[in-house]
């Protein structure tokens, strides 16, 4: 009880604001990063599949190496990678420097875009051929096919993934707090280190999390409900 | 960067490994009880393993190994932190691989079962004989998938200290002011070691797939 | 003392939910001959095989095989109740089914589909097992793909690993669930050539089939059911020949396009 007692105690006052601006962090990026990666990754998947086969070779490169590495690691190559390159011009003039909030944004976009691109190809590949025969066979153009069949018979195959990647990114928007992003860990440590209140802090944490995650599986769950009534025979 | 420094990188990258793969294997025993509580049907069991499911894809990794290291001391558990370490992600990695095998018993085909009623097999002969190599089969994408996944989440058990390839590449960063050139191996020697994984991953799916699962 | 039906199905009633699929059903299947259950889609006609293999439960009625009730039988006192698990398994191994999706394992080897029953139901040994499931690929002249995956064989050869797996565990009856409806046509052919040879053989076969002209050739006894319920039975030239049953008719319209006209 007391231990609890004490978790409620962080959260008002100065130490709740300090939270509560974590936590709004925490959000726009996660959001943020989820729109311009699931974007980024979407134009990947089309320049791979309508593009030439080296822009397809390419971006396949780009896409193993992001799905290959850590991202703790990709965040560490952004964070050092702009001083760094300062430092290696020499004199400082011409410098790279983010921002660690940039640094973390740009991070999970690119990290992001990388499996989206895949969620994509795969949703594509899902589209029974036949489906866009007959399009062709009624007249539709390479564009009208793309605007009126694939896209939306895409977005209900690929929903429950985009909503399971969704939620992958938020949780990896706690690992920015490594490289000083004042994000919502960022700011629970802050108090967890000054107080010597290590489970308590994680546990408020965790809590946090749980029920982001919680919530955005709901709302994914309600989007897939509603698209389910266009999911017509699929044989 | 010489090649001693990447040298150090490789032989790092062996507990990377070694976490790793200990990791998977517990949580995989981990996994199988958590599956059967989720699909028992006492429902005490059934609750209790879904919250262990929720929790454990529900907060960050980063957050629950950090939880567990401070927790165990607290409780009276003082473990060496490369255990708590492993512990953390082998929790992690069960509740991950309980949904996976649960999707693939679900997805053994009725028929296939009803074939081996109508053969007489009993229960627990249909679970060794059919359900579970097909299950397997048809979950080994996935749990390469997952093998992968966990390689890379391992590098944040350098939070806590532990030693391994991304604990050796920060050190090795911060104590040559390269630290451009160190990350960028260590991605490297990662990028490798999943490559080699996912071969491995595929060289199974295709021999699971002539039926030898 | 008349001769014990191979099966007997009386008032079998099945239910899903609210929706009643057979409402009633009494039927006798004789021995050492082949009956066609035939009728139209949604007619319940694979329902009440799968009754009779066990795999769906009836919601009311009894089903005797060989003269002993199957899951459900009658207590002293005319109450139905459910039978032991010793005496279901044994009265269902007098049973094969063949279904419409083949259903082979397919992590197994035609040889493997066939022995692993052997194996684990009758507790052969492997040697023992692989030579009576080869006898028994030999009888569907699959002996030279006994070593192939369910994968690496064609549809026609993997109902014919299905009726052999069926068969190794020599059964009194064999149940087919529409064994054709999932092959190309060219493929049927096979098929229906084993079945012909079984029944040859003496083999009593209850069949749910759409070739009406396997049926009008092959069966003993029509059965035809339409929205669950036995409509006519009788052998094929009484439920055939003229006058016919103009729900017989309109079925025999859908179907005589494919080529069974000839046959009646």
């Amino acid at each position: 009880m007391n231990a609890l007692s004490s978790i409620f105690g962080y959260l008002h006052g100065d130490d709740g604001w300090n939270i509560l601006s974590g936590l709004a962090n925490t959000i726009i990026l996660w959001l943020v990063g989820s729109v311009l990666g699931a974007a980024l990754g979407f134009f990947i998947a089309v320049a791979r599949r309508y593009g030439p086969k080296p822009v397809d070779w390419l971006l396949k490169a780009h896409v193993e190496v992001i799905r290959g590495t850590p991202f703790l690691v990709q965040a560490y190559l952004l964070y050092f990678g702009g001083p760094y390159l300062c430092l290696a011009l020499g004199d400082g003039s011409v410098c790279l420097t983010l921002e660690p909030f940039h640094a973390g944004l740009l991070g999970l976009t690119v990290y992001g875009s990388a499996y989206y691109s895949e969620l994509f190809r795969a949703g594509f590949e899902a589209i029974p051929r036949g489906h866009i025969e007959a399009a062709t066979t009624v007249g539709f153009t390479r564009w009208q096919t793309l605007r009126r069949i694939i896209l939306p018979e895409m977005t209900m195959l690929v929903l429950p993934s985009m909503v399971n990647m969704t939620i992958l990114l938020l949780k990896e928007t706690a690992v920015l707090s490594i490289i000083s992003v004042k994000e919502l860990k960022f700011q629970v440590d802050i108090i967890g280190n000054r107080d010597y209140a290590f489970v308590e802090s994680f546990t408020i944490l965790a809590l946090v999390y749980w029920a982001l995650v919680e919530i955005c599986g709901a709302v994914g769950r309600a989007a897939e409900a509603r698209l389910s009534r266009y999911r017509f025979a699929h044989s | 960067m010489s090649w001693e420094l990447f040298w150090l990188l490789v032989e790092a990258s062996g507990l990377t490994i070694l976490y790793s793969a200990v990791s998977i294997v517990v949580g995989f025993f981990v996994s199988a009880a958590v599956c059967a509580g989720v699909l028992s049907s006492n429902r005490p069991i059934s609750a209790a393993a879904r919250l262990f499911v929720s929790f454990f894809r529900g907060t960050p990794l980063l957050i629950q190994l950090l939880l567990i290291y401070y927790l165990l001391p607290q409780i009276g558990l003082n473990v060496p932190s490369a255990v708590a370490a492993v512990l953390g992600l082998s929790l992690c990695t069960a509740a991950y691989q309980a949904e996976i095998l649960r999707g693939g018993f679900q997805s053994v085909p009725r028929g296939l079962i009803e074939a081996a009623d109508m053969c007489g097999l009993s229960a627990f002969a249909t679970f060794r004989r059919i359900r579970l190599p097909i299950a397997v089969r048809l979950t080994l994408p996935a749990l390469t998938s997952e093998a992968i996944m966990i390689l890379k989440s391992s590098s944040l058990i350098s939070v806590v200290g532990v030693v391994e390839l991304t604990t050796m590449a920060k050190d090795l960063a911060s104590s040559t002011y390269q630290p451009l050139p160190i990350f960028a191996a260590a991605g490297f020697v990662y990028l490798v070691i999943n490559l080699v994984v996912a071969g491995f991953g595929q060289l199974a799916e295709r021999a699971a797939r002539r039926g030898h699962a | 003392m008349s001769i014990v039906s191979a099966i007997r199905v009386s008032g079998v009633v099945k239910r899903f939910g609210s929706t009643a699929v057979l409402t009633g059903i009494d039927l006798d299947v004789p021995r050492g001959a082949v009956t066609c259950l035939l009728g139209p889609s949604g007619s319940g006609k694979s329902t009440l095989l799968r009754c009779i293999a066990f795999l769906e439960e009836a919601t009311d009625g009894i089903i005797e095989i060989d003269g002993e009730p199957l899951g459900f039988g009658l207590d002293p006192d005319g109450v139905r109740m459910r039978l032991p698990d010793a005496s279901l398994r044994k009265v269902r191994s007098k049973i094969g089914m063949v279904f419409q999706q083949f259903n082979l394992w397919p992590h197994m080897t035609a040889l493997g589909n066939v022995a692993e029953a052997l194996v684990t139901v009758r507790g052969l040994g492997r040697v023992e097992a692989s030579e009576k499931a080869m006898a028994q690929l030999e009888k569907v002249g699959l002996a030279q793909r006994a070593t192939h995956y369910p994968s690496e064989l064609s549809g026609g050869q993997q109902q014919r690993v299905a009726i052999a797996r069926a068969l190794a565990l020599e059964p009194k009856i064999m149940l087919f669930d529409e064994p054709t409806s999932s092959l190309d046509p060219e493929l049927t052919g096979e098929v229906l050539n084993v079945m012909r040879s079984l029944a040859e053989t003496g083999m009593t076969m209850l069949v749910v089939t759409h070739e009406i002209g396997f049926a009008a050739s092959v069966a003993s006894k029509i059965v035809f059911l339409d929205h669950g319920k036995l409509l006519v039975e009788g052998a094929p030239a009484e439920v055939f020949g003229k006058p016919r049953h103009p729900r017989i008719d309109q079925f025999l319209d859908t179907y005589l396009d494919r080529g069974a006209a000839g046959l009646l």
